[in-house]
């Protein structure tokens, strides 16, 4: 364990972000990077628990609870608090294959259920993570590692949303011939699309993670929509085995008086529509554009939270959220123990 | 090391009888197992992994196994994220449905291969309505807690589990550490913070008459299940001014409990540590706790023919994360083994009757206990499992004082976290008795008692569908002795204790009446034989009990001896006693002394010269804990151990002499033996050393050898020989005084290394100005801050 008594010396610190003003005014990832001695004394926040919540990744009363993909947290939190990053990167990368996704944009289910959480505000788990990964990718040590032997098998994946992404990594790292099928006309699905660029940058952090995936072999075809354009059959044939990663793209739509009416779309419709025209070059051009206009979001949620965000960024005049749920609490209610997911009131910032 | 050779103290669990003869013949192994070819089999799956043909990079980390943290993709553990959250969610909001559904995952039989009696099905019985079984209350009665010392863990658990256990007239364990006093008094709204049993372990610490009379159960704890053959240890960073004070001992000077009780190294021994302890209340059970051990069962007859009440055998999976590494993972065997063999050597040799069985050792469901009392268990011991209940997450720490659910730590600031509630630890009691409850009335047993040693109502399980799992044999574990219908299978009589036919009952009690009853002086003159065993203890502890921790004003009682005393002559005896004995003593004289007053002298007629003979036994003043006692002659080996704050002079002693002491002074008047001050961490010693042979029959590892340098201290020392004149008219210390300009400086000071700094940082505390408690606690944290500490203690 890192340093026994940290967690009573150090209190919980999160990197600060650029300003609203300043950061509404781009696209651009909002957080700056903590210096290296506090992330350090972070780390040293974590207990190296006997028993290790945050790693758990079971359902607690229905809800997540702890890291799903089993990340070794206390391990790299002590690594980190020792600086020994290239290690901490090794043992990240044992249980996650993408942890500058995850490190930006997963809602953080370790951190609810983290035993410091008990009594006290819990590890910076997510900061740390990404930290470690963005080290990674600064010095260099995240490189092309193609498999040594080629088992002559042949594996398509449809789709190259997150689990596209990692079906596709981990067969390559088997040996295995991947080719990655997506019908966008880029790679990444729900992280190139889905999440607006401020929260996960598309050229700098998914671009280049693809990049390195082709270098290791994998193959990406993009325009390729299986069932239109490529046969299925032709799959079959091809393809020792097929992976289906396609996610779920169908909106749950709201039946209500004037949902026809001009001006009302989905979400996923209005950002993916911004996110292609920012990475076309051109963001002001998106068609469905809240500039200048009075915007309602319906939906208090993380694709609310983007979808305020957007408009923000678009130069909307006066954007207001509406949740259908009453205001959560501000601390876990008496039947929202630890470690269940805490349902709490979350600012969520973009 | 040389007496562990070739004593093949090891058990093998799992290792079929062709392997045992071939590579390990001789070895103890009973419920066989697998043979070479799974052996084999695992090996090969080993190198697999290590040599795999493609091994892409992420996967050359090495996995992390997760013996002792737990990990998702590790070594299974019974307490995992799911189980631990299952049971605190159920004590929390008093939901039994959620105690099942926790007590399901931990009884699935079809995953959980992890512990013997997962192999074990129940057989068909014959139900019977449920109302019919014996109610949830009585049940509660059965359920102890396990011995968990106040220094272990905090106030706040501690005092909490004892409030539960109290509430369910079940029985809480103070472990080893002593218990605070003021616990002893009834809490205004009815509960009681003070623990059923008290617990005597090799370092007795806090053990006085006033501890033991307020016990329902004393408990002599000869070792751990999870660490058996091991003492324990407390850093000196965790030896907080108020665990000090509950132990007799110094703050911030660490503590070292022995393996052995340094009283008894022979069955014989422990008969008469029983015999002390039950003259020392004679309300109270005795127990015996043994660990799960092949051949326990010989030693558990040994004990119910030393009249111990109940026996208690611990299994390895008990324990805190305290316990050494190499002990946790490696150490001692499952309850169910040794549990099989004491229900069955008992019923074979008729002494089942007499005497209770108790278990434990991570017992955490009804089903559980279920079996454990078809095995041959009457009672039984809950620790990890409650104590998850209010609030331990298995942080694994203990060792490290940063609990930070404020269990097992003394840190202040996270004590305050501790969020558990008697309620909690109640509930979970109701909730295994209600489980236990439910089974007894599905195999048909209406009263636990009926249950006791049925081995004819578990079967090994049918279908078990693990790879490893073939070559068990439960034959031995589920033997039933062919005994007649004449012979108890469970508690049915008491012991005799002889308690009736003892010197204090015929002949003490009766002269100090007026000193019990009104607090007169009392002076007598009693004689006395070698039969007499435990002269004092009882009259002791009826002065105890009307006069409580301060005893009677000094010298109220005084009674002169005059014959040669039997075994533990003034045990345990209070303030307010003194005894002067003319003639010698056995063993264990002045054992656990607790504020009396010893002296003994031999006879005026003798013509030999009194410091050159021997005149009391070995052990004398062993966990003494306060008091006076002057010796006129030779004491024999282990002098003064453990002593933790009697003032003694003895014109010489034998071999480890002042072992593992922890306060008090002691004067030697001559010879040492060999060893002495081995693990002493605390008081002062000061040999005579006419020879020039003391320093080096020293052990010198944790202490500091010096002259009597200080004037202040010189006096004290002389006043200190001087009453030893006046107590025994000792010739030889006459003497002495007579020289004391060219004696003085002949002797040599024994003072202990971490005591003496924590004595500076407390005199350097009272130089600041500060008194009492606030002086005591700077001392011990600047203390803390010291890294100069020996060996971290």
């Amino acid at each position: 364990m890192g340093k026994p008594t940290g967690f009573i010396e150090y209190l919980r610190e999160l990197p600060v972000d650029r300003s609203p003003a300043e950061r509404v005014r781009d696209w651009n990832e909002f957080h700056h990077h903590m210096d290296e001695k506090r992330l350090r004394q972070q780390g040293a926040r974590c207990m190296d628990c006997g028993v290790p919540f945050c790693h758990t990744g079971k359902l607690i009363s229905g809800m997540a609870s702890g890291c799903p993909v089993n990340n070794l947290i206390p391990e790299w939190n002590d690594l980190v608090y020792r600086g020994l990053w290239r290690e901490a990167l090794d043992r990240l990368h044992r249980t996650n294959n993408f942890p500058e996704f995850t490190g930006r944009v997963c809602p953080a289910p370790c951190e609810g259920s983290c035993v410091l959480g008990i009594n006290a505000p819990p590890v910076t788990i997510k900061n740390i993570e990404n930290s470690i990964v963005d080290k990674g990718w600064e010095e260099g040590w995240i490189v092309a590692e193609p498999p040594t032997t080629r088992t002559g098998k042949k594996v398509a994946v449809i789709g190259s949303g997150p689990a596209g992404l990692a079906a596709a990594a981990q067969l390559n790292k088997a040996g295995h011939l991947v080719t990655v099928l997506e019908r966008a006309d880029r790679p990444g699905g729900l992280l190139t699309y889905g999440i607006p660029n401020m929260k996960l940058d598309k050229r700098e952090v998914v671009a280049r993670r693809v990049a390195l995936l082709e270098k290791e072999g994998v193959k990406f075809v993009c325009n390729a929509t299986v069932g239109e354009n490529v046969e299925a059959e032709l799959l079959r044939k091809d393809f020792d085995a097929i992976v289906v990663c396609t996610g779920a793209t169908l909106p749950r739509d709201l039946k209500v008086e004037g949902r026809e009416l001009d001006g009302v779309h989905f979400a996923m419709d209005f950002l993916t529509a911004s996110t292609q025209a920012l990475l076309n070059g051109k963001p002001e051009s998106a068609p469905i554009n809240a500039r200048g206009k009075n915007v309602i979001v319906l939906g208090g949620g993380d694709t609310g939270t983007d979808c305020v965000g957007t408009s923000m960024r678009q130069g909307c005049n006066h954007v207001t959220q509406i949740e259908i749920m009453a205001m959560p609490p501000m601390d876990r209610a008496a039947d929202n123990p630890w470690p269940e997911w805490p349902k709490v009131y979350k600012m969520e910032r973009t | 090391m040389q007496s562990y050779h070739g004593a093949q103290v090891f058990e093998a669990v799992g290792l079929r009888q062709d392997v045992i003869d071939e590579y390990f013949a001789g070895t103890a192994s009973r419920v066989g197992g697998v043979g070479l070819d799974v052996i084999a089999r695992e090996v090969l799956i080993r190198h697999t992994m290590a040599f795999a043909e493609r091994k892409p990079q992420s996967q050359t980390e090495l996995p992390s196994g997760g013996q002792y943290q737990w990990r998702a993709d590790g070594e299974f553990h019974l307490f995992n994220p799911e189980t631990i959250h299952r049971l605190q969610k159920s004590v929390r909001t008093n939901s039994y449905a959620t105690y099942k559904s926790y007590a399901e995952l931990i009884d699935d039989r079809a995953k959980n291969l992890s512990t013997l009696r997962g192999l074990l099905d129940f057989k068909q019985g014959e139900p019977v309505p449920i109302d019919e079984v014996e109610s949830v209350e009585s049940l509660m009665k059965r359920f102890k807690t396990g011995a968990m010392s106040y220094g272990s863990i905090s106030k706040e658990a501690h005092e909490t589990l004892a409030i539960a256990m109290n509430r369910v007239g079940g029985k809480s364990n103070t472990g080893e550490g002593g218990e605070d006093p003021e616990r002893f008094v009834p809490m205004e709204n009815g509960d009681s913070k003070n623990s059923a049993i008290k617990q005597v372990a090799s370092g007795r610490f806090g053990v006085t008459s006033h501890y033991l009379v307020n016990a329902k159960e004393l408990q002599i704890k000869m070792a751990q299940g999870a660490k058996p053959g091991e003492g324990g240890q407390l850093p000196g960073t965790k030896v907080y001014p108020w665990i000090a004070k509950t132990r007799g001992t110094t703050a911030g000077v660490g503590l070292i409990s022995p393996p052995p009780h340094h009283d008894i190294y022979s069955i014989e021994d422990l008969a008469e540590l029983i015999h002390d302890l039950k003259n020392a209340n004679r309300d109270a059970r005795i127990s015996v706790k043994l660990v799960a051990e092949v051949g326990v069962g010989t030693i558990a007859a040994g004990v119910a023919k030393a009249h111990a009440d109940v026996v208690l055998i611990s299994g390895a999976d008990g324990g805190t994360g305290a316990s050494p590494l190499t002990s946790l993972t490696h150490a001692g065997l499952p309850w169910e083994l040794g549990l099989a063999e004491t229900h069955q050597t008992l019923v074979i040799n008729n002494l089942r009757s007499r005497i209770t069985v108790e278990t434990d050792g991570q017992l955490k469901t009804g089903r559980d206990v279920a079996i454990a009392a078809l095995l041959g268990a009457e009672e039984f011991g809950f620790a990890t499992a409650p104590l998850v209940a209010v609030g331990c997450i298995m942080m694994r720490v203990c060792h490290l004082n940063t609990c930070p659910a404020g269990v097992a730590t003394q840190d202040p600031r996270l004590r305050e976290k501790f969020a558990g509630k008697p309620e909690h630890a109640v509930n979970f009691m109701r909730f295994i008795a209600t489980h236990l409850r439910e089974i007894m009335a599905q195999l048909g047993f209406r009263k636990l008692e009926e249950m006791v040693g049925r081995v004819d109502m578990l079967e090994p399980r049918a279908a078990i569908d693990h790879w490893k799992a073939k070559g068990f044999d439960f034959s031995n574990i589920l033997y039933a002795p062919d005994a007649g219908p004449d012979i108890g299978r469970y508690k049915q009589m008491n012991q005799d204790h002889g308690i009736d036919r003892s010197l204090d009952v015929t002949t003490l009690l009766g002269l100090c009446e007026p000193a019990i009853a009104r607090g007169e002086k009392v002076t007598a003159e009693v004689p006395v034989r070698n039969v007499n065993r435990v002269v004092g203890t009882i009259t002791g502890s009826e002065v105890t009990k009307k006069w409580g921790v301060n005893g009677l004003p000094e010298d109220t009682i005084q009674i002169k001896f005059k014959g040669s005393a039997g075994q533990s002559f003034g045990a345990f005896v209070p303030n307010g006693m003194s005894f002067s004995l003319e003639g010698d003593a056995n063993d264990y004289f002045g054992k656990g002394l607790s504020g009396g007053k010893l002296a003994v002298f031999p006879s005026p007629l003798s013509s030999f010269p009194s410091e050159k003979n021997m005149i009391v036994g070995n052990v004398a003043l062993y966990g003494a804990t306060r008091g006076e006692v002057f010796v006129r002659g030779m004491a024999g080996e282990r002098f003064a151990v453990r002593n933790s704050g009697v003032d003694t002079v003895v014109e010489a002693v034998g071999d480890h002499g002042c072992e593992y002491m922890t306060g008090g002074r002691v004067v030697v008047l001559g010879p040492t033996g060999r060893n002495f001050a081995a693990g002493m961490s605390g008081g002062i010693a000061y040999l005579l050393d006419e020879d020039g042979e003391a320093v080096s029959r020293i052990n010198a590892q944790m202490v500091e050898i010096g002259r009597v340098d200080d004037a202040k201290e010189a006096d004290e020392l002389r006043a200190l020989i001087e009453k030893h004149v006046a107590a025994t008219g000792s010739e030889h210390a006459k003497g002495i005084l007579a020289a004391w300009p060219t004696k003085l400086p002949k002797f040599v000071r024994v003072i202990p290394k971490d005591y003496k700094r924590v004595l500076a940082c407390l005199k350097r505390a009272h130089d600041q100005g500060l008194s009492g408690d606030e002086a005591i606690m700077a001392a011990f944290e600047e203390n803390a801050r010291d890294t100069s500490r020996v060996g971290g203690n």
